[in-house]
């Protein structure tokens, strides 16, 4: 067992990384150890990512205990390079981090300069002033290489910087000029942001933290005000919301809630999180306050205006997309389903239930394939999983069962309708032996519809023919009224 | 004598509160009479076209409120669905604005139970399924909830809340808050209880629901054919109603004609007798083969001269 990382009182006894921990415990007998947990260490990681969307929407990770932040853009909302750094600083300090930060043209030599020291904010022309001192390992490069390098004598990147590029490549590969190009801003380097930046955005700053569900309430619905302007100029409204809190001690919640209609309007976009906060109302520990509201808009779609007509249709319309709405912001967009028809004579197969939210509405309603068998009856409730049952002799080879027993009762057929015969829909069904040969396998379903002598009336078939499965199994599929 | 009227006073007032509980028109002491029930009231229920059921339900089934389903087991979970859906597909049928969206509040052991409505079963049973939505709710509280917002929306022409046993979270005051909640928005709730016992509500009605075998199907000339299986029955037990004693009816569902038929009294005649003279094909359209080759010319069905 090795050593991994140390404090700074660790560090000040002389304990290193890679050290043994007998060694360590020699040096310091009361040592405390803890051991290492990654998942746990990327998950804070991620979380103090999450929390530095308050400075830029884009945000990388770095290796196991670094963040890119892209800046471009949004220094001047903090006053500048230098007050955005110092800002940044002090607020990691006050929450228990010791961080060292940089800013400078390009991610390679931010990440350089920020864990081997220099100036903190370095302009493009003075890269290779400010790089030239640095040990080569500030170039993220392999630990072979540098030995490699370290054995002709090269230790720190000015020597790189003057030496002729074609035996280095030659001798260390073309990473090695690579890592030093990005570094140096010859050679670009992208950085991949945790989230998609969200299309548009509002947000508000407070310097009181808030608390109540009816604050976050009305500040959303202010943002939401603030955007529609910009909803407006794009013609669009929005389908899938996203409400930010940013909390004091640096945790972020993120309240996402989705819409069945494109919306623009503040009142119904406040709704939604209204339903949405009741849903998580345990689950949002507001703490000492959020300090931070950013409402985003994730997905938009183009809004079509329509004119109100003298009837109500219209409006009965907007209701239905509001119940929609409200209930999928509450219960999750899987509790309201409606459905799809699809044509094919396998009865699971021919209704696909889809989510209310994303199909109720939609602007262009998918052509619905009319299903087949038109005059075959069809049972009122249809079982998900059909479910075996034992049938006491059935007529054979295409006859009802006379006497089932399922689920521990028996019933006694006394009339009985079919067979109707659905085969296989090959096409999907194939199964494939070993050799990829199609292999034959009978699942040819016979549909039966029974009435009991006490009047239920069961919907069953029959998996397989008699002449090529030895014993068929039955199913119960459905019941009718 | 100052007494007796007193008395007199607070029976008066007594019998109003009685009359405003159960939503009548106060100063109408008639309506509390069994005899005539006022037009307005009239309007608000819908007739299911079998005379002696309509009569028992003071005019037909409310539209405004809970009305009750219940079966005994899940074996009967057929006929109940089946009962509350021919209920729905009528209120669809007779509704003055066009089809209503139509939501099904489904309790997930039920659905594992006795499965999910199938809409292509429910558009054969004579429903139209444009604004079909089901909503699958993981507790009870959530599906109170989806039903209170339902009827709150005042959209849904029929709202069917499935429940399964008498839980203890759905008792008195949770019926009667939904009660009032139908009530204010004027809309229906129909309350699907699988597997329950009898129990004190609000539902102005309660019906009990068994499966009874069907009739055979009806042939073109009037015969039933042997062996087949024909629209569905429901025997119907009027539990909880004004009647004092419960009340027993075996009612037929037309899904293509959308309508009720009493088979527990007299036997109707089958087809009217005044029926044209040429019935129409002979054979039903064949289902799943090629159809004969049609006739040449055209058929034409007169009245009967006498």
């Amino acid at each position: 067992m090795r050593l991994t990382a140390v404090d700074e009182n660790a560090a000040r006894i002389g304990l290193k990384c890679g050290q043994g921990l007998t060694e360590a415990r020699a040096i310091c007998p009361s040592l405390l150890v803890i051991e290492e947990d990654q998942a746990a260490d990327r998950r804070f990681l991620e979380a103090l990512a999450d929390w530095c969307d308050r400075y830029t929407p884009l945000v990388a990770l770095e290796g196991s205990d670094g963040l890119f932040l892209d800046i471009t853009g949004s220094s001047h909302l903090f006053g500048g390079e230098q007050p955005l750094l110092d800002e940044m600083s002090a607020r990691l300090l006050a929450m228990g981090l010791e961080a060292h930060a940089a800013i400078s043209p390009s991610p390679g030599l931010s990440s350089a300069l920020a864990r081997f020291g220099g100036k903190p904010i370095v302009e493009a022309h003075e890269a290779e002033d400010v790089l030239a001192p640095l040990p080569l390992s500030a170039l993220r490069i392999e630990a072979s290489t540098i030995q490699a390098l370290a054995k002709v004598g090269l230790k720190q990147i000015g020597d790189l910087l003057d030496a002729p590029r074609a035996p280095l490549v030659r001798r260390f590969g073309a990473v090695l000029l690579l890592r030093l190009d990005q570094a140096l801003g010859r050679d670009e380097e992208a950085i991949s942001p945790r989230l998609p930046v969200a299309p548009l955005s509002a947000e508000r700053r407070l310097a009181e933290p808030i608390q109540a569900q009816d604050h976050i309430l009305s500040l959303a619905r202010q943002l939401a005000d603030g955007l529609a302007p910009s909803l407006e100029a794009r013609g669009a409204g929005g389908r899938l919301f996203e409400l930010v809190l940013f909390r004091v001690d640096g945790q972020v919640f993120r309240l996402k809630a989705g819409a069945s209609t494109p919306l623009r309007d503040k009142e119904r976009i406040a709704r939604l999180f209204a339903e949405r906060l009741q849903a998580v109302h345990d689950d949002l520990d507001a703490g000492f306050g959020f300090e931070i509201l950013r409402l985003n808009v994730l997905r938009h779609e183009p809004f079509d205006a329509r004119q109100g007509d003298f009837e109500d249709n219209d409006r009965r319309q907007q209701s239905l997309a509001e119940f929609v709405d409200q209930v999928s912001a509450r219960l999750g967009a899987d509790c309201l389903q409606t459905y799809q028809l699809r044509e094919s004579h396998i009865p699971e197969r021919a209704v696909v239930p889809v989510a209310a939210i994303e199909h109720l509405m939609v602007r262009k309603p998918m052509q619905e394939a009319a299903p087949l068998h038109r005059t075959v009856e069809r049972p009122l409730r249809l079982f998900t999983h059909p479910e075996p049952l034992e049938a006491y002799a059935a007529e054979v080879p295409d006859g009802p069962p006379v006497r089932f027993r399922w689920r521990r009762l028996n019933h006694k057929v006394s009339r009985a309708e079919g067979p109707e015969r659905i085969a296989t829909e090959w096409w999907l069904d194939a199964v494939e032996d070993e050799e990829g040969k199609p292999k034959k396998v009978d699942r040819t379903r016979d549909y039966f519809r029974l009435e009991c002598e006490t009047g239920e009336r069961f919907w069953v078939y029959r998996e397989g023919l008699y002449d090529q499965t030895p014993n068929p199994r039955w199913y119960m599929h459905g019941i009718f009224a | 004598m100052a007494r007796a009227v007193l008395a007199q006073e607070t029976v008066f007032a007594l019998r109003e509160t009685i009359a405003k509980l159960e939503g009548k028109a106060v100063p109408s002491m008639a309506a509390a009479r069994q005899d005539a029930y006022p037009a307005e009231e009239r309007a608000h229920r819908l007739s299911l076209g079998v005379e002696a059921l309509d009569e028992a339900l003071e005019g037909g089934l409310p539209l405004e409120g809970i009305t009750e389903i219940r079966s005994q087991g899940f074996r009967d979970a057929g006929a109940s669905s089946g009962f509350a859906l021919a209920l729905s597909g009528l209120m669809q049928e007779r509704g003055a604005t066009g089809p209503a969206p139509f939501l099904w509040i489904a309790d997930r052991m039920s659905a594992m139970e006795a499965g999910s409505p199938y809409p292509l079963g429910l558009r054969q049973f004579g429903l139209d399924i444009a604004r079909f939505l089901v909503a699958r709710p993981d507790r009870l509280e959530d599906a109170l909830w989806l039903a209170e917002a339902a009827l709150a929306s005042g959209i849904f022409g029929t709202t069917i809340l499935e429940i399964r046993g008498n839980p203890k979270a759905f008792g008195l005051t949770e019926s009667r808050r939904l009660h009032l909640r139908a009530k204010a928005a004027g809309r229906p709730l129909l309350l699907l209880r699988h597997a329950g016992e009898e129990e004190a509500s609000s539902a102005l009605f309660r019906f009990l629901l068994e499966p009874f075998p069907a009739r055979a199907r009806l042939l073109p000339d009037g015969s039933m054919l042997g062996g087949s299986i024909g629209h569905s029955v429901f025997r119907l037990t009027l539990e909880k109603s004004r009647n004092p004693a419960p009340l027993s009816f075996l009612l037929e569902w037309n899904p293509h004609d959308r309508q009720f038929r009493d088979l527990s009294s007299a036997e109707q005649p089958l087809l009217r007798e005044d029926r044209p003279a040429h019935s129409g094909r002979s054979l039903s359209k064949a289902g799943d083969r090629q159809d004969i080759a049609p006739l040449l010319g055209a058929v034409l069905a007169f009245d009967r001269a006498s």
